[in-house]
């Protein structure tokens, strides 16, 4: 399987799939005007990754802003993430962020809201 | 017709404190740049990183909104510009965009804002998540979701404004207070 590698934009995160180590990591800005175009290629990644193999998946975020478009990209990853977690698979979360901008641990925490797997929000020190 | 009087127009921008402003064809490429001037005149201001983010935040959903509307009605002259104005109002951030809309969707935008109004944050909170939720084409690019966030972040309930401008077309403007 390919690793994923989307370099970072004004409006575009950095994105990092690594397939050996099972990790995924985003950081930065996200609102793309076509949020669908962006995230396809991340989810085909991630859906394939949790067909193909059983090993853990990790996510390390630290993304910043979201439009409501990109929330919805995410939500339908997260979604994925809870499916598998359900199913017995080894998934999990970690999102960083600046203490000084609130604003992105409260999104992180209202996605956290629907997820049962492992999901650590994390100010960075 | 002359040129407009740039001191007249300066002292309209210092009377009503408007820090942006915009009124023009708008693409994603502009977005992005005034969005980056937006911010970065907000933080060298010393303003809170998530008084930033929230300013940021709504000013993209406005303009994207714009941007969408434009793309699903390219038959409606001059639904491609934008007028965009970031101001001031005592210790609140206010940011408003107008742009050309059907007649009906002008109404119907409307009647939307009006009825978030009368919800609070809970409630905000509940619509959002279910509208999340919404199987995407039955969203359809709609402004829902934008309008929402937008609503939860405001410190005061969105005001929208229709002005006719002829039997087809209406100019809306949305105000949203932070």
């Amino acid at each position: 399987m390919n690793n994923l590698e989307i370099a970072q934009t004004p409006s575009t995160p950095e994105v990092r799939a690594d397939s050996g180590q099972g990790r995924v990591f985003m950081s930065g800005d996200s609102y793309p005007e076509n949020p669908f175009d962006f995230f396809q290629p991340i989810i085909d990644w991630i859906d394939d990754f949790l067909k193909n193999d059983d090993r853990p998946l990790a996510f390390d975020l630290a993304l910043i802003y979201l439009n409501t478009s990109s929330i919805r990209a995410m939500m339908d990853i997260f979604d994925r993430l809870e499916e598998s977690h359900l199913a017995g698979r080894s998934v999990s979360v970690d999102w960083c962020y600046d203490p000084d901008n609130e604003r992105v641990g409260e999104l992180a925490e209202e996605f956290k809201e629907d997820c049962t797997f492992p999901f650590t929000i994390a100010p960075r020190s | 017709m002359s040129t407009p009087d740039l001191y007249d127009l300066r002292e309209i921008f210092d009377l009503q404190k408007i820090m942006v402003c915009f009124n023009g064809p708008i693409n994603a490429a502009l977005i992005e740049e005034i969005g980056r001037a937006l911010r970065d005149y907000l933080n060298h201001q010393q303003e809170a990183p998530s008084a930033v983010a929230d300013i940021f935040a709504v000013y993209i959903e406005m303009t994207q909104n714009i941007r969408r509307y434009a793309d699903q009605h390219q038959e409606l002259t001059g639904a491609s510009s934008a007028a965009i104005v970031v101001s001031r109002e005592d210790e609140h951030y206010v940011i408003s965009a107008g742009n050309v809309v059907t007649r009906y969707d002008g109404i119907a935008l409307k009647e939307r804002v009006d009825e978030l109004a009368g919800l609070d944050r809970a409630a905000l909170k509940a619509l959002f998540k279910t509208q999340l939720r919404q199987p995407r084409e039955d969203l359809n690019g709609s402004a829902g979701l934008g309008l929402i966030d937008m609503a939860r972040k405001a410190t005061r309930s969105l005001s929208a404004t229709v002005r006719e401008i002829d039997a087809e077309r209406s100019f809306l403007s949305l105000r949203v207070v932070l």
